[in-house]
């Protein structure tokens, strides 16, 4: 979700790949086509307010722990209508991707402040500390933690007067497909909290959609 | 009138006269070798004479004087039968309806070494096209025949068997045979012989070795030096050798992965083939279709060919023999490869602005340039974030897409069928520009031909489309397909196709409730036909789908759950 500050966003590098380990537990509701809901905060000195956010997953890939959709934010003071962003996400399935994020402004400081603010981080912190997690597996932990980092906006130029600078620390619960995440930017506001829960579209379970590239 | 006389000169300038016929039939010696002579001279390079004298009957006369058993009147007989052959189904085909081809045989073995040169040179001329027949190596005599051959002191002789190894070697059991004979023990002597006989021994050691990891272990383990013979030729001065030296590398390591793993020969390859790319004759045609085999299915060659700013050069090359059909074929193929795993290639093609040249291809005159196209746009599209951009849904692109779903050739109909599964799942819920332009009538009428791959490749597409559809679209795409049509498909024939049409209903269920009710529409037809399937599924993936079906319908109202349960699984 795109944020006030300006400031030029940086460009993404995909991740060089470490060998071994497995990947994530697949979770039905980390599909193509779910979509969630919630709020983000986004507090400031002069006031505290949250803004409606809805998020589509788009495409996924586990095994090269690559994850993508759209965001869009609802009540943007700035905007006249909703601002939808694309961004791909990370997976931290210690086989693409570390706990740490070696880019976009973040140091494994700030990635460590971050991942602890998630109570099911606290049983790995001690692991990831050593090695960013490197010798973990993940692949029957309960929660999947990833990075989403806004790559355009779909619906808005650039010249908005928003910014997608910043990206989320992300994690996704698998027992009920909710999301927590907090949104990192050196020139924002620290912890902004997104808080997600995955959407059934009025049915009374949940319904699976899908496409297939060729 | 000047110009009249001017266009009666050159007429008869092309016409075979009768009256060579006539000297090519006389009992006199030096009469017949006058007209053989002549007629070998006139035909040279010229497929107008060519044609001319074949349509006059020359053929058989000339082929008649094979029987001769003075050798000017045989060398003399045998060059003109290969100048016929040279490049010419057509002469091949009448230098086979003579009965010429075992009496050239049978020169390979007459004392006169010129003769059996002609022989040789005029046998060459008939293998290098697909009429030749095919040579049996499974037979031994045969088989002796050819080693023979490939022994042989003289370098037309050599190149002969080679060349029939290139046009009949099909089977792994020929293959196989070909390596027990120790043939491969011959081919790697002339690896070190004259330029044409190493190229004919790196053609044939690549058609020996293709897909047979016992035939390629056997050339490595052959003899020590072999394999760095075929490295060295990699540097040859000729580039025909390098770029020949270059396939037979890369057939081998396609063929057994374990070799040629060392990444400096792999960047090698990359670097040589992008060089052999600028040649502008008949090795920078092949040189593409080659560096697609060393790219193909292989992200590791793919990222090297990035850094190796692959993509930029072939751009160029798009914008340099847009007119040489082949070429043009080779390099979208290419480019099809590079794009086809890798986000960095997809983004790189699209700041080069190389989509509209692709797009410009759609509608080339040439069937195989027009399919590379549609291969290239498929692999392009893979990017989910262009997908979501919506980079492929504009009219440029689109138009001429759903254009040759009416194409008159089937390769590319299902070409540009895999192009559009692929650009139809744009995320936006309206997908106007496709259905306006009439795709979706043409997909639906593709998912009733008779071709199973035709009928698969529209229910893919239609399925994507589906995919995140919202109400309006949703009910577009069931009217044009209707209700019986979709029951039919979900029973088709072939279980592939069942695979797709499932998930289509899946699909068009998903989304807001309403969706649920199509259903069932018409008497739950749709739902009477997944409960058939699922009862009977022959293979797993049509089990997957058919239950994501009832889960979405479960996943609705009580009506909705209840009809489920009736299902009766």
């Amino acid at each position: 979700m795109p944020v006030r500050v300006v400031e030029a966003s940086a460009p993404s590098q995909v991740s060089g790949a470490n060998s071994g380990q497995t990947s994530p537990p697949a979770c039905t509701l980390l599909s193509v086509g779910q979509a969630f809901s919630g709020t983000q905060n986004v507090c400031s000195l002069q006031k505290d307010e949250a803004w409606r956010v809805n998020v589509r997953i788009q495409g996924c890939d586990l095994e090269h722990g690559y994850l993508c959709g759209t965001m869009e934010a609802l009540n943007v003071p700035m905007a006249d209508t909703p601002v939808v962003t694309f961004w791909e996400g990370e997976i931290v399935d210690t086989k693409n991707y570390t706990f740490f994020t070696g880019k976009w402004e973040a140091k494994p400081d700030d990635d460590i402040r971050h991942w602890t603010k998630f109570p099911s981080f606290s049983p790995l912190a001690s692991q990831v500390a050593v090695d960013g997690g490197k010798s973990l597996d993940l692949s029957n932990h309960p929660y999947i933690f990833m990075r989403w980092k806004e790559q355009n906006f779909v619906n808005v130029g650039t010249d908005c007067g928003l910014t997608i600078a910043g990206f989320y620390y992300v994690c996704f619960s698998c027992s009920d497909g909710s999301i927590s995440g907090f949104y990192y930017d050196p020139n924002s506001s620290p912890f902004q909290k997104l808080e997600l829960k995955s959407t059934n579209e009025g049915r009374s379970g949940f319904s699976f959609s899908s496409y297939e590239l060729q | 009138m000047p110009a009249s006389a001017s266009i009666s000169a050159s007429s008869s300038h092309h016409r075979a006269s009768p009256d060579l016929l006539v000297r090519l039939g006389s009992t006199d010696p030096e009469v017949k070798l006058r007209a053989l002579r002549e007629v070998k001279n006139q035909i040279i390079g010229n497929r107008t004479k060519k044609l001319s004298f074949l349509k006059l009957g020359a053929v058989p006369a000339v082929a008649a004087a094979l029987d001769a058993a003075q050798s000017e009147l045989l060398v003399q007989s045998a060059a003109a039968l290969g100048s016929f052959a040279c490049g010419f189904d057509a002469g091949v085909r009448a230098v086979l309806d003579a009965g010429a081809f075992p009496n050239l045989i049978s020169l390979l073995s007459y004392p006169d070494e010129k003769v059996v040169d002609a022989g040789a040179r005029s046998l060459r001329m008939i293998y290098q096209s697909k009429l030749a027949p095919k040579y049996d190596f499974l037979q031994v005599e045969n088989m002796e025949f050819l080693l023979s051959l490939l022994s042989s002191e003289n370098e037309t002789v050599t190149g002969l068997g080679a060349s029939i190894i290139i046009h009949s070697c099909q089977t792994d059991i020929e293959q196989n045979a070909l390596c027990h004979a120790g043939v491969l023990k011959k081919l790697i002597n002339l690896l070190e012989g004259s330029l044409s006989q190493r190229d004919a021994s790196l053609e044939s050691l690549a058609t020996i070795m293709k897909d047979n990891p016992e035939a390629a272990s056997k050339f490595v383990s052959e003899s020590g030096r072999a394999l760095s013979s075929v490295i060295d030729l990699t540097k040859d001065r000729y580039p025909r050798t390098r770029m020949l030296a270059c396939r037979c590398l890369i057939v081998m390591r396609n063929t057994s992965p374990c070799h040629l793993q060392d990444i400096g020969i792999k960047t090698k390859l990359v670097y040589l083939l992008l060089e052999l790319l600028d040649d502008p004759g008949q090795v920078g045609e092949e040189a593409s279709f080659v560096f697609s085999s060393l790219i193909a299915q292989k992200e590791d060659l793919q990222k090297l060919a990035f850094k190796a700013n692959a993509l930029d050069k072939l751009h160029n090359q798009l914008l340099n023999y847009s007119s040489h059909p082949r070429r043009f074929q080779g390099i979208l193929l290419v480019l099809a490869d590079l794009c086809s795993n890798l986000e960095s290639c997809r983004s790189r093609f699209l700041s080069l602005k190389a989509l509209k040249l692709v797009a410009d291809a759609l509608t080339n005159d040439n069937a195989d340039v027009r399919a590379a196209a549609c291969i290239c746009l498929r692999s392009v599209s893979r990017s989910i974030k262009d997908l979501s951009a919506g980079h492929f849904t504009n009219e440029v692109i689109v138009i001429p897409l759903v254009r040759l779903l009416h194409d008159p050739c089937t390769s590319v109909q299902v070409a540009a069928l895999g192009a559009i599964g692929n650009i139809v799942v744009d995320f936006t819920t309206h997908k106007s520009t496709f259905v306006k332009c009439g795709g979706l009538k043409l997909l639906v009428q593709l998912s009733k031909s008779m071709d199973p791959t035709m009928r698969l490749k529209a229910l893919w597409a239609l399925k994507n489309l589906t995919f995140l559809a919202d109400n309006t679209c949703k009910e577009g795409i069931l009217s044009e397909l209707t209700t019986p049509l979709l029951s039919s498909l979900i029973c088709d024939p072939e279980a592939s196709v069942q695979v797709q049409a499932l998930a289509l209903v899946r699909n068009l269920v998903d989304g807001c409730i309403n969706s649920v009710e199509y259903a069932f529409a018409e008497n739950d037809i749709i739902l009477d036909a997944i409960g058939r399937q699922l009862q009977s599924a022959s293979k797993a993936e049509i089990g997957i789908q058919g239950m994501y079906v009832l889960s979405n319908i479960a996943s609705g109202n009580e009506f909705h759950k209840d009809a489920v349960h009736q299902v009766g699984l």
